[in-house]
């Protein structure tokens, strides 16, 4: 541990554009109500694609609510969701960045794991399939994978530090704690980050079905007949602040971010290892200085493919030892899909949900425990039980491996 | 027919591991000859590629541990498939 004082950092604010609906309390609400939003693909070429499931956000989503025809002709589907998410999270946290110079003091940190990718599809259709000799003259400013955070920046006067990280599915997570270290070092004193994803295009559906990691059916984590992952979509948006400057001015605080904890595999660059991932469950403990017997909850990586949930139990039980048979663990995967670089960021509202009103979130179509994953995965219904502490993986392709450390607001 | 099919896997198998081809037996699996894990992918699009099929999604989920004998009978059930699902098409 480092000798340096840090300050602490807890959440003020959040928002959520998901499968599961507008807004962060219906994807909440949507969880602990064991409510999946996987359903049919609804795509112009689901006829062709072999893939036929997906956790899409609704089409009552309207990207053009309250934001100006000058910012909407800018903005790709990954940053209409980032966008709305923040301006969710913003209001609740009730902060006023033209006061007293706020908006030089605060960063902006967003992950995605690719970006554009809508306006990237559109153009090479454009260029290759129709010969089209010109591109859309916004297509860079759409495509750039920073493209959300500079909009959240724009569209609030925010000055500090602001950047895009991206580590494929665990780029929320990633992107959360550049945002935290930040705040406890004194970069910042508050920070609007997460993760957004808007990728279910022709070209990326082609490039996920030929890696034969889809299932065909549902999204099953932990249960023996899962059949791998069920892509999604969507962005949750968080305000951070150092908890100095919430009591301050007195704002109500969701939750604290306790700790981080951040590895490497270095192994294989799709195989994950319970040796990596277990190592960042760990350090996440012990950076928020719990013990694992302080923790009550683990909302999972839980893609529901046979390689992770497997070799994710392992971990759990190399980090929590004895402890890990009396920890609630599930995976809301099951219900909201896999957002990929925003997953991170959706998982963390239902940690801060699940530590605010004490029910964790099920594991949805868990029919049949895998024998080799052996722990307590909260199967279809959820648990009222009270959550003093929770940890959230993310594990991304490229062995990198991310987890948050959450404690309920002091 | 069904040796022509065989042989035709057997040496994509043998260009993707970089093996002899005279080492492969119908009941190896991939494992036993050291494609694991993304080669094994690779490998599938390889020979839905070359024979230009493509195999369900099911199939996908135990390629490591599938036998070649295995691989080649889904390789020649997909082509009979293609077949009876007329000639007019291409």
């Amino acid at each position: 541990m480092s000798t340096v004082s840090m300050r602490r950092v807890v959440i003020t604010g959040m928002g959520a554009i998901s499968p599961l609906g507008v807004g962060a309390e219906a994807l909440w609400q949507g969880l602990r109500e064991g409510r999946s939003a996987i359903g049919p693909l609804r795509h112009p070429d689901a006829e062709r694609l072999r893939v036929k499931i997906a956790a899409q956000v609704p089409d009552s989503f309207d990207p053009t609510a309250n934001i100006e025809e000058r910012t909407l002709i800018m903005l790709d589907r990954t940053s209409e969701f980032a966008l709305h998410a923040a301006r969710e999270a913003i209001a609740q946290s009730g902060l006023d960045f033209s006061q007293n110079e706020l908006g030089v003091r605060t960063a902006v940190v967003v992950g995605t794991g690719v970006g554009g990718e809508n306006t990237q599809d559109e153009q090479s259709k454009r260029l290759y399939g129709e010969n089209s000799p010109r591109a859309h003259p916004l297509t860079i400013v759409r495509v750039m994978t920073n493209a959300s955070a500079s909009q959240i920046s724009i569209a609030y006067g925010l000055r500090g530090p602001t950047f895009a990280v991206s580590s494929a599915c665990a780029s929320a997570n990633h992107a959360i704690i550049q945002a935290a270290q930040m705040i406890r070092y004194g970069l910042a004193d508050v920070a609007i980050t997460g993760g957004t994803e808007a990728c279910l295009t022709y070209g990326a559906l082609r490039a996920w079905e030929a890696m034969r990691v889809l299932a065909d059916d549902t999204c099953r984590p932990f249960s023996i007949n899962r059949r791998g992952l069920v892509l999604g979509e969507g962005a949750g948006i968080f305000v951070l602040e150092s908890m100095e400057h919430a009591q301050a001015r007195g704002a109500t605080i969701l939750a604290e971010l306790a700790g981080v904890g951040m590895t490497a595999d270095a192994t294989d660059i799709v195989m994950p290892s319970a040796e990596g991932s277990s190592a960042a469950m760990s350090q996440a403990l012990a950076d928020a200085g719990l013990a694992p017997q302080d923790v009550d909850y683990i909302n999972a990586h839980g893609t529901g493919t046979q390689a992770n949930d497997v070799t994710e139990t392992k971990a759990i039980r190399l980090a929590f030892g004895t402890h890990a048979d009396r920890l609630a663990v599930s995976s809301t995967k099951s219900m909201h899909g896999h957002a990929l670089g925003a997953s991170g960021a959706l998982e963390l509202v239902a940690v801060v949900g699940a530590l605010r009103d004490s029910v964790v979130p099920p594991t949805a179509n868990l029919d049949k425990v895998d024998p080799a994953c052996d722990l307590d995965y909260v199967p279809n219904v959820a648990r009222e039980m009270p959550v003093r502490a929770a940890l959230t993986n993310s594990f991304a392709f490229g062995g990198l491996n991310a987890v948050l450390a959450l404690k309920r607001a002091p | 027919m069904t040796d022509t099919t065989q042989q035709q896997v057997f040496d994509i198998i043998a260009k993707q591991a970089k093996i002899d081809v005279a080492i492969i037996k119908p009941e190896s699996t991939l494992k036993d000859l050291g494609i694991a894990s993304l080669e094994a992918i690779e490998l599938i699009f390889d020979i839905e590629e070359h024979f230009n099929i493509t195999f369900p999604d099911q199939q996908g989920a135990n390629f490591d541990s599938d036998t070649v004998q295995s691989l080649v009978d889904a390789v020649q059930k997909a082509l009979d498939e293609k077949a009876a699902a007329g000639e007019g098409s291409k």
